[in-house]
């Protein structure tokens, strides 16, 4: 009985609290209900929501102006700011933030009478414009270093970018309390420019691939090469760079190339070729091929990830581009190495017969998890945008399932992630945000812009062979990051831009861009180190005679393709 | 003191220095040592850390070019054994002349200057003389510079 009535008043005590919490809470959206708010947006001359911009509620003079109310404007560029009551007819709003030159702005007569009735009014659309300060400069002076070191190879790409970002930061911090306008950003705002979703596809990706490069699948591959093609170059090539292409779409070139190249050598040797002949081709492929998918460049990655296009847009858009592409690439090749191709040459028994023994699958059973696993990432990659699934969300449950089900030594495949290549990335994103946060980037869209026009054919060639001929000469990985605001702007003010096609445009101009020259691409580097290692030179000179015709008719040929598809 | 250690990246610079080599063992009936040192300095500028894996490949991909080599030698009557290592390639072969205690050290004739090629005319002699003084071994530099072709 004394249990059930202890029953009873602890319910009692609980019903009582509830009731009365509600009733509080209720006199408070009572009171607030009361409240006169302004509502408005902010955007900069880019069309683009400006976050973190200060809106205060001012009244008096020049002299004496007395802050009433304030707030900071949301990621889409909205903000909510309280009205005292009554408010004073000469009340003003004034939006102040670093980079933007601060603004007053009346408010109207009659939002003014609407506020002394107690209701609250929209106030209408602020365009904020850029300032230039010392900011501005120290912060595309610092992304041109980064972009130099990276592009002669004085640095390493990841020390590079990781310099670039300290340097940006040390100067907002220990040089703005001494110069107001050396700020740039503080480490909180430097963080948000990194995208998370690129860092994480990328991590996830990197654990499948550590797994499926250890199966021995692509000597399997290579050596099968081989064989269907029964030794003759003519079948063996296009064969190779079919390989290399559809591996390139799904894993990213740099790996493909560091996996392809000494295999392809091997072949080579065995058929007692010049492995040139095979390897500039393959190269290409990979360059070329890696740009049907979402996940096949890291290009792709940050343009898919910034542009919110999805991996089925990528191929309904780009795919049947690139395999005409490809097709021409299979015909130039043919054309360029038709000597060496048609040419007898007696082969090596004994290493054939090497080749043979490492043409197998050395662990048939992680391979064949690793398809499964990369069987269902597929499936999420294509279907999971009908939930909203972001491809890192895909790859990190490729990744873990995988590991569960493979269980392998979790030490070894932490290790097996490039940190190195992350490192790059998040120090990238905050370089290529400090232009972004002092408005360099938003000068340049504003260029470009009034160069372009409204011409959407103008722009779609403007677009993919300035990125083209610019990925052969700076790294394109920094350079799409710093033109994705600029693409996004482009595609807000020109019309019939919205179908996203010049970030296509941009997907091909900086990944098949990479073939023009030897520092085009990291895959390019990467085969000619290895060749290089094994005898075979592979010169500036003799990569842009080869390259820069591929550049041109693959370029063109995609370019085409997307004319057609969208104009 | 026995054998000749001759040095070899593979493609058309080695083929003269392969061909000395063999010819030389035909003379003396010396065994051939050759040399492949995987050097992995080429991916310090490349975004990319996959040293483990590459380092595999390319050990692989040195034992095709020692065969090569092998072949060559066992076609023209001559014995010869492919040795791997991994390292800078002065310093491995060096080491292996001190380990080794090689006869005859062959050294192949730079074509041009570059980030690889690691012996100039000029150091080329100053490298013969390390070798000498480690292990007192005959260096002989190759018959022939190979003149690099369209196909190079």
């Amino acid at each position: 009985m004394a249990k059930t009535k202890l029953a009873g008043t602890i319910l009692f005590i609980l019903a009582l609290t509830i009731f009365l919490f509600s009733m509080e809470n209720a006199s408070a959206a009572d009171v607030n209900s009361e409240l006169s708010y302004i509502f408005g947006k902010i955007q900069d001359a880019q069309l683009q929501p400006v976050k973190g911009v200060e809106v205060s509620l001012i009244s008096g003079l020049d002299t004496n102006i007395e802050t009433l109310s304030s707030a900071l404007t949301q990621e889409d560029g909205s903000y909510a700011i309280k009205v005292p009551i009554p408010i004073l007819e000469q009340s003003k709003l004034l939006f102040s933030r670093h980079h933007f030159q601060q603004t007053i702005n009346n408010i109207p007569a009659a939002d003014i009478k609407q506020l002394q009735l107690g209701n609250s009014v929209s106030f209408p659309l602020v365009t904020l414009d850029r300032e230039i300060t010392p900011a501005f400069w120290i912060a595309a002076i610092i992304f041109v270093i980064v972009l130099f070191l990276i592009a002669t190879g004085f640095l390493h790409n990841t020390l590079a970018a990781f310099a670039g970002t300290s340097a940006l930061l040390a100067i907002s911090y220990l040089g703005s309390p001494f110069l107001p306008d050396l700020y740039i950003f503080d480490f909180p705002q430097a963080i948000t420019y990194i995208d998370w979703n690129v860092i994480f596809l990328i991590m996830g990706m990197m654990m499948v691939i550590a797994v499926v490069e250890n199966t021995g699948i692509f000597h399997w591959l290579s050596y099968h090469a081989y064989r269907i093609s029964g030794g003759k170059m003519i079948i063996l090539l296009p064969v190779l760079m079919l390989i290399t292409g559809i591996s390139s779409a799904f894993l990213d070139n740099v790996t493909t190339m560091l996996l392809m190249t000494p295999i392809t050598v091997q072949i080579a040797l065995a058929l007692n070729v010049s492995p040139l002949i095979l390897l500039i081709p393959e190269v290409f492929a990979s360059n070329v091929i890696g740009v049907s998918t979402l996940i096949g460049t890291p290009t792709n990655i940050l343009i898919g990830s910034f542009g919110n296009i999805t991996f089925n847009d990528f191929l309904t858009n780009l795919t049947p581009g690139v395999f005409l592409a490809f097709l021409a690439l299979i015909v130039y090749s043919w054309l360029t190495y038709r000597k060496e191709l048609t040419e007898e040459k007696p082969s090596s028994p004994l290493l054939l017969e090497k080749l043979e023994e490492r043409g197998k699958i050395t662990n048939p059973e992680n391979l064949k998890k690793a398809g499964w696993i990369g069987a269902g990432m597929m499936l999420l990659f294509v279907f999971g945008e009908k939930v909203h699934l972001l491809p890192s969300v895909t790859a990190l449950i490729g990744a873990s399932a995988l590991l569960i089900w493979i269980r392998p030594d979790i030490e070894e495949m932490i290790g097996a992630v490039d940190w190195t290549t992350l490192v790059f990335f998040m120090s990238l994103f905050i370089v290529v945000g400090a232009i972004q946060e002092v408005g360099l980037i938003s000068a340049i869209a504003t260029v470009i812009g009034k160069l372009i026009g409204e011409n959407l054919v103008l722009a779609m060639i403007v677009v993919t062979w300035f990125s083209a001929i610019l990925s052969m000469v700076i790294a394109n990985i920094p350079f799409t990051a710093a033109m994705l605001p600029v693409i996004a702007y482009l595609t807000l003010i020109i019309p019939g831009a919205e179908s996203k096609v010049l970030f296509y445009c941009l997907s091909i101009g900086a990944a098949m861009g990479g073939n023009g020259s030897l520092i085009g691409a990291s895959a390019n580097m990467i085969t000619a180190g290895i060749a290089e290692r094994a005898g075979y030179r592979i010169t500036y000179k003799y990569f842009l005679k080869k390259g820069l015709p591929a550049l041109i008719i693959t370029v063109s040929i995609s370019l085409v393709w997307l004319l057609i598809r969208f104009t | 003191m026995s054998g000749i250690l001759c040095a070899i990246r593979g493609g058309p610079s080695s083929r003269p220095t392969i061909a000395t080599s063999i010819q030389l063992a035909q003379e003396t009936d010396e065994v051939i040592y050759f040399l492949y040192v995987v050097n992995l300095d080429f991916l310090t500028h490349s975004s990319s850390s996959k040293t483990n894996n590459i380092s595999q490949e390319i050990h692989d991909m040195g034992e095709f070019i020692l065969l090569s080599a092998q072949e060559q030698a066992s076609e023209a009557g001559a014995q010869a054994e492919g040795i791997i290592r991994e390292g800078r390639v002065v310093e491995e072969i060096i080491s292996y002349c001190e380990e080794q205690s090689p006869r005859y050290v062959i050294l192949g004739r730079p074509e041009e200057e570059g980030e690889d090629n690691l012996l100039s005319i000029e150091r080329l002699q100053a490298f013969a003389d390390r070798i000498n003084e480690a292990c007192q071994a005959q260096v002989i530099f190759s018959a022939e510079k190979h003149i690099p072709t369209e196909e190079d």
